[in-house]
């Protein structure tokens, strides 16, 4: 007969001895690594800087999903769309210029994905030159970013990966000058999808950044919304603002994706109001009627190149990754073989090679954690507090500028390891 | 990665060979009584995660992935150590995470709780705790390695087979090959062979093919063999079905197949006997003068091993053989192609011809076992009170073995001497 012990087991907790024996082998977070310091936080979780107990002592950066909580009691929840595609996608990828994902750690209901460390982002370095030294990124800085991001790029799209989620703050700089594009919590799979990717997640891409077909409603899209991103991100290092800053309407109270007028004004003011002979497809596009009522704008893309990409071909590079009809805007494989990258000064693989040492971006900030669920006791040499995270250095705000609307969120949401991913208005894809 | 199976998780981490199966299975054998019981809990196993797969609406690739994460968790564990239900339904929770259908976790728990609890499972005490299921994700994903992508052979078999006739069945015939709009299974080489090439395959061959894939998961091919194999065994043995020079044969023995309830559509608009028999009857009548395809011969330029394709044959074989002493309902597909295979030599083409005109599970039965159509004649295949092996069996299989295992484990000075004399009965 069974006694009272077994029977408990089986009809209570039918897991019970799997679970203690896993917990017994588990080698949890802190005894591998040195929590350093707090990066930053975003939609999904906090990132902190990490030395290995192991192999030397190498630096990482540890990605800790937020755990979800119940009242004040932490619990499993299941776990969330975008740590599954981020995991998972990860665990299959391998390239120079992408973040490469050391390992996960389950631990105390809480996700850890320890990735490599990099201590400069796209968003830094423009800062550090619109606000420390006042003066454009050079030319050869400029096109061994770009070149390094479009190769990342392509070894994404040629794995049938799109990033969904390209913008500066997701583009990940090594000390050694090598591009890293980071955080694929939005990205997916687009070989042979179940459902129309539509379906997935209605909003995709910061609005800054996002493709004219996505603002136009097209229910369907492909890699080129990152090429988009792309061309967004160049013009973005070569003028250190936005080139397409619109306001993001916002969700109405059913969920409805708004029409984003603002955010497709500030594109035509640049390039143009699109045609049937520039895109002919945009006359089937849901939006199109709302976009028929819009001022009309010529295109002066030209002009906007002139004093910014002095270079011709930089010009032509970008006119190409801005075109209209996602059928015809440069791939990834043609932009890397752009005659802009043939020509002098040809890119580099340190992107840095060019720039003398004290002009180089200062090194990530680290803080103390002010939600210390990682950190051990306060250390009292690094003591920073946290109203001095802002600055020049662009991490750990995790709040939305005052009077902006909710896209900012995401855009200051910190570095790549931790924004999530996710557009503010994207309805989570959680289920759980 | 996508497209390339040789860089994949799946690939470098996955594929083990039979003593890593072995060892596997070692804690489990100390408590079961016949050690087929572990290959009929692999078939049972199998079948429920299909069955709530179906309940749940899960696309057919979303089962094969919850099948295939539930095999790898069992590499590294034992059913006598855990609760198998609990780590199906986390299994087909993750999955549709993993393939981008996510659904609600209340309703994979409420589909669960209610379908294990039902007599021919007899599982009572399936908790409604949401958090027990999120719970066994979290260590599920932590013993899969968070390796979630998985390879199937459903995309061989897709990307290998052009259908003759694909007009007239574009939507209903050929598994899941309508896939979301724009993004075609074109898309990309194919990561074995010489790519290229199709195979012309009628409907409702083709149909069968998938079938047998489908059936190839309630094995453990999936842990064994490449799923590019895997899928070209499955149309060798369509072959046999489906005897490729014979038209005539394949024509009649066609229409009975295409009219089951398939596994693979869910959704209730489609219309299987008169689109298979337009896809049938078209390459007969309408062939071009062209030389028909000699499909033995196109396997055979394939760039794989042919030996070893045979052997997986072999394996899918030996599956229907166990499969059929399991029962699960009244009618079972895998009871008809088991009937099939195993009475026909691997090289003849007239088995088919047997079933002409057969048209449910009594008859199959007659043309097994000789008997009268519906009598139970199959007695050489019961299990040890003279039945079929059914789940309720294999539920009370399991509940022995993890009531010893618990025996064991208990906390008495006695069960470390139980465990002993069960170690050295064994030898």
């Amino acid at each position: 007969m069974l006694d009272e012990w077994s029977t408990n087991i089986l009809h209570h907790d039918p897991m019970k001895l799997y679970r203690a024996k896993r917990d017994a082998s588990h080698r949890s977070v802190t005894s591998k690594y040195n929590i350093l310091g707090f990066i930053s936080s975003g939609t999904y979780g906090r990132v902190y800087k990490a030395q290995s107990y192991g192999e030397e002592g190498t630096i990482h950066a540890i990605k800790k999903f937020k755990p979800d909580k119940e009242g004040d009691v932490v619990a499993y929840t299941g776990i969330s769309q975008s740590a599954v595609r981020e995991i998972a996608l990860n665990r299959e990828i391998n390239h120079e210029n992408i973040v490469a994902l050391k390992e996960v750690i389950l631990e105390d209901k809480s996700i850890y994905m320890v990735f490599e460390y990099a201590e400069h982002d796209f968003l830094q370095v423009i800062h550090h030159h619109s606000q420390t030294l006042r003066a454009p990124i050079s030319h050869a800085v400029l096109k061994s970013l770009v070149y390094q991001l479009i190769n990342g790029l392509l070894y994404l799209h040629s794995c049938h990966i799109l990033h969904r989620d390209l913008k500066p703050a997701n583009i990940l700089i090594t000390s050694k000058g090598v591009i890293k594009i980071g955080d694929l919590g939005l990205a997916r799979l687009v070989y042979e999808p179940l459902q129309p990717l539509f379906a997935g997640d209605k909003v995709v891409v910061t609005i800054w950044y996002r493709a004219p077909e996505l603002l136009m409603g097209a229910k369907h899209y492909t890699k080129a919304i990152d090429c988009w991103a792309v061309g967004c991100v160049m013009a973005e290092l070569a003028s250190l603002r936005p080139i397409f800053k619109g306001e993001e309407a916002k969700l109405d109270s059913k969920k409805n994706v708004p029409f984003q007028r603002d955010q497709l004004l500030k594109i035509f003011e640049v390039l143009g109001t699109p045609d049937e002979k520039d895109w002919p497809g945009v006359v089937d596009m849901p939006e199109y009627q709302s976009m028929k009522r819009l001022d009309h704008f010529a295109n002066r893309l030209s002009d906007w190149c002139h004093s910014r990409i002095r270079a011709t071909q930089g010009y032509d590079l970008l006119r190409q990754l801005f075109i209209y009809d996602p059928e015809r805007r440069l791939t990834a494989k043609d932009a890397l073989q752009h005659k802009w990258f043939q020509e002098e000064p040809k890119p580099t693989w340190n992107a840095f090679q060019s720039v003398p040492q004290h002009q180089i971006p200062p090194h990530r900030r680290i803080t103390q954690d002010e939600a210390p669920s990682m950190m051990p006791a306060p250390q009292n040499t690094s003591h920073q507090g946290h109203g001095h995270i802002a600055g020049g250095v662009p991490f750990g705000q995790s709040h939305s500028k005052p009077g902006s609307s909710n896209s900012f969120a995401s855009q200051s949401g910190g570095a790549a390891y931790a924004s999530g991913g996710a557009p503010p208005s994207r309805k989570k894809a959680r289920l759980g | 990665m996508a497209t390339d199976f040789w860089e994949s998780s799946h690939y470098k981490r996955w594929i083990v060979d039979r003593a890593t199966l072995a060892q596997a299975r070692y804690d489990d054998l100390q408590y079961v009584d016949d050690p087929e019981y572990l290959d009929f809990l692999a078939i049972y196993f199998a079948n429920l995660i299909t069955k709530l797969g179906k309940k749940l609406q899960f696309r057919q690739r979303v089962i094969a992935t919850a099948t295939v994460f539930f095999r790898r968790f069992y590499l590294k564990n034992s059913y006598c150590e855990t609760d198998p239900f609990t780590v199906i339904a986390a299994c087909c929770y993750l999955a549709a995470k993993a393939e981008e259908s996510p659904i609600h976790i209340k309703v994979i728990v409420a589909e669960s709780r209610a379908m294990f609890s039902q007599e021919n499972y007899n599982v009572k005490n399936f908790s409604s705790d949401n958090g027990k299921i999120a719970e066994m994700e979290f260590y599920l994903v932590d013993d899969l390695e968070g390796d979630l992508i998985v390879f199937h052979p459903y995309r061989t078999l897709l990307s290998l087979c052009r259908k003759e006739s694909s007009t007239s069945s574009s939507n209903s015939e050929e598994g899941e090959a309508d896939e979301g709009p724009g993004v075609g299974i074109e898309d990309g080489p194919r990561y074995w062979g010489t790519g290229e090439g199709q195979l012309e395959l009628p409907s409702a061959a083709l149909q069968t093919a998938w079938s047998i894939i489908n059936d190839t998961y309630r094995s453990q091919l999936c842990l064994l063999h490449p799923p590019h194999l895997i899928a070209i065994a499955s149309i060798y043995l369509t072959f046999i079905l489906h005897p490729p020079a014979r038209p005539d044969a394949a024509h009649t023995s066609d229409h009975d197949h295409a009219n089951e309830p398939s596994p693979e559509h869910p959704t209730p608009a489609r219309q299987p006997r008169r689109s298979s028999r337009q896809a049938n009857q078209a390459p007969s009548h309408a062939t071009s003068p062209k030389k028909p395809q000699d499909p033995i011969a196109f396997l055979a330029d394939l760039n794989v091993s042919l030996p070893l394709v045979a052997s997986i044959a072999q394996e899918i074989i030996s599956l229907y053989t166990l499969w059929d002493q399991y029962k699960e309902d009244v009618s079972s597909e895998a009871s008809k192609l088991a009937r099939e295979l195993t009475n026909s030599p691997m090289s003849s083409g007239a088995s088919p011809l047997k079933r002409a005109g057969s048209r449910s599970e009594s008859a199959l039965t007659s043309v097994g076992g000789g008997g009268t159509p519906g009598a139970e004649s199959r007695d050489d295949t019961v299990d040890p009170e003279g039945n079929y092996i059914t789940p309720a069996f294999l539920s009370s299989v399991l509940q022995r073995m993890r009531e010893a295992k618990l025996m064991d484990m208990a906390p008495r000075p006695v069960a470390v001497n139980k465990r002993l004399e069960r170690t050295l009965a064994a030898g």
